[in-house]
């Protein structure tokens, strides 16, 4: 299975605490996902 | 890779950030590097496995590790202590819409980071996506089967997402480098866990995808969740109650107009207590063995115009703890124990899953069953609590659980086995204790009972 399709329907909370999937943020435009190792 | 996000806006694209501390540590480390891209959190790490990122105690102790630290301060990045999950490496990926992969960097350890001109290049215009699966090496495939020598004889250590991770070195990524397109897959049970997955990776290979659901709601906002995810038109979904025999009688008059290439029965039910349908069949008896048998009969001749036709049972490992019950399969003369109901009915499954190869013996269609191993699906946080909230933190993802299931409806291989029982793509054997074997006549009334009960209502 393609790595975005295993992404795609992940929703987080951003910083604020709203929801979203990630697989929206690639739906209009290309992304850099970044994961960081932790905040800090 | 923040003083570059002017030349990743310039290339059209956005920079996204995941981490996996709390709410409150994303907010300060927004306002401490003066950031305006989306910054996420995941504390479960659910993205963080789903991407393949690494993760454990061994990955953080590297001889490389100084001169990264040394690296990073000479570039100006400041660790202010760790906020997050101390042991989770990270990684970098390029997805460009259509979920097309351009770049791919998994950190090894501590401050490995890839060069940013890499990550740049990747947003060109003229970037080809790149190939996802990497051939399986052959000293990697001798180290899962070592470590698998390990794990195995423990359930623990086997059942959970250590053993899914050490078995998984030993499948071939070229398995399911597939094109299901053409193909027509069922999934019962597929508005979330294990048969969501399967759903949702059937449709990424191209298969048509009909989702089976009890609730139209949950099954339609599933099979939503598919089509976007995938991009496919061809995700649809059927209502059926597969412990309703006139549901599953109903459902199988409108699927069986066109041949059927896939039928994974994973439907599945774990009541507290004894609940009774209305053709009065003990719940679990009439979800997991008597509708799914329904089904198969029903279906078979559509099965049969596909030369692919593959049916998968989808059991559980505990049912390696209880025998065949045939004595009281309907729990009217015991006290209700809903998992021993559970168990009885997933080992007949297996049992099932035999004789349907049996009985199709002569046709082009195979009947395997598997087990998907311990799995955090929302299922089991219902059914089980006490034991995901003991045991969740090593618990596979509802994907790692549904893997097996993928790879035996689509992986050309796997049609060479029929009426087999399998565990993260291995053959595996189906009693681990001998009270539990069945004799060949146990197995006959099984048949017969399902016949029985199946059978239509007389008018």
């Amino acid at each position: 299975m393609r790595i975005a399709s295993k992404l795609s329907g992940i929703e987080l909370s951003d910083w604020t605490g709203d929801r979203e999937q990630l697989g929206t943020f690639w739906r209009d435009r290309p992304i850099v996902l970044v994961f960081i190792r932790h905040f800090g | 890779m923040r003083d570059r996000i002017d030349d990743i806006r310039a290339r059209g694209a956005e920079l996204v950030i995941v981490g996996n501390g709390a709410q409150n540590f994303a907010a300060a480390f927004r306002e401490d590097f003066e950031l305006d891209c989306p910054i996420l959190v995941d504390p479960e790490l659910r993205a963080y496995r789903a991407a393949g990122l690494r993760r454990g105690r061994v990955e953080l102790l590297s001889p490389r590790l100084p001169l990264n630290a040394l690296r990073a301060l000479r570039s100006g990045s400041r660790q202010t202590g760790v906020q997050g999950d101390p042991w989770q490496l990270g990684g970098v990926f390029v997805i460009r819409p259509g979920g097309h992969l351009m770049y791919r960097y998994v950190s090894r350890e501590a401050g490995d980071h890839p060069p940013v001109e890499e990550i740049l290049a990747a947003l060109e215009e003229e970037a080809k996506p790149i190939q996802e699966a990497s051939p399986t090496s052959g000293a990697q495939v001798w180290l899962g089967r070592a470590l698998s020598r390990v794990v195995d004889p423990f359930v623990v250590s086997s059942f959970d997402r250590t053993g899914f991770r050490i078995h998984s070195l030993t499948f071939r990524s070229e398995d399911l480098d597939v094109d299901l397109s053409g193909r027509r897959c069922l999934v019962t049970g597929a508005n979330s866990g294990i048969g969501y997955e399967t759903a949702l990776a059937l449709a990424d290979l191209g298969a048509e995808v009909v989702l089976l659901c009890r609730n139209p709601e949950r099954g339609e906002q599933a099979a939503e969740r598919v089509r976007q995810q995938t991009g496919s038109s061809r995700v649809s979904l059927e209502i059926v109650d597969m412990s309703d025999l006139a549901s599953v009688r109903a459902a199988a008059a409108r699927l069986a107009s066109a041949p059927v290439d896939v039928l994974v029965h994973n439907a599945g039910v774990l009541p507290d207590e004894r609940a009774e349908t209305r053709e009065g069949l003990e719940l679990t008896l009439a979800t997991h063995v008597v509708g799914p048998f329904l089904l198969t009969r029903l279906l078979q001749s559509s099965l049969e115009k596909s030369p692919y036709g593959r049916v998968i049972w989808v059991s559980s490992g505990g049912m390696y703890t209880r025998r065949l019950n045939l004595e009281d399969p309907n729990w009217t003369r015991r006290d209700y124990d809903g998992v021993a109901a559970y168990a009885e009915t997933k080992r007949a499954q297996v049992v099932l899953s035999e004789l349907w190869a049996e009985e199709l013996g002569g046709s082009p269609i195979v009947v395997n069953a598997m087990h998907p191993g311990w799995a955090d699906t929302p299922s089991v946080k219902s059914s089980l609590p006490r034991f995901h909230r003991v045991m969740r933190n090593i618990l596979r993802t509802p994907a790692e659980g549904a893997d097996t299931v993928v790879w035996l409806a689509a992986c050309p291989g796997a049609r060479q086995s029929t009426g087999r029982f399998f565990f993260d793509r291995q053959e595996r054997r189906t009693h681990l204790l001998p009270f539990t074997r069945e004799s060949e006549e146990d197995r006959r009334a099984l048949w017969k009972l399902c016949e029985q009960l199946s059978s239509e209502p007389s008018r």
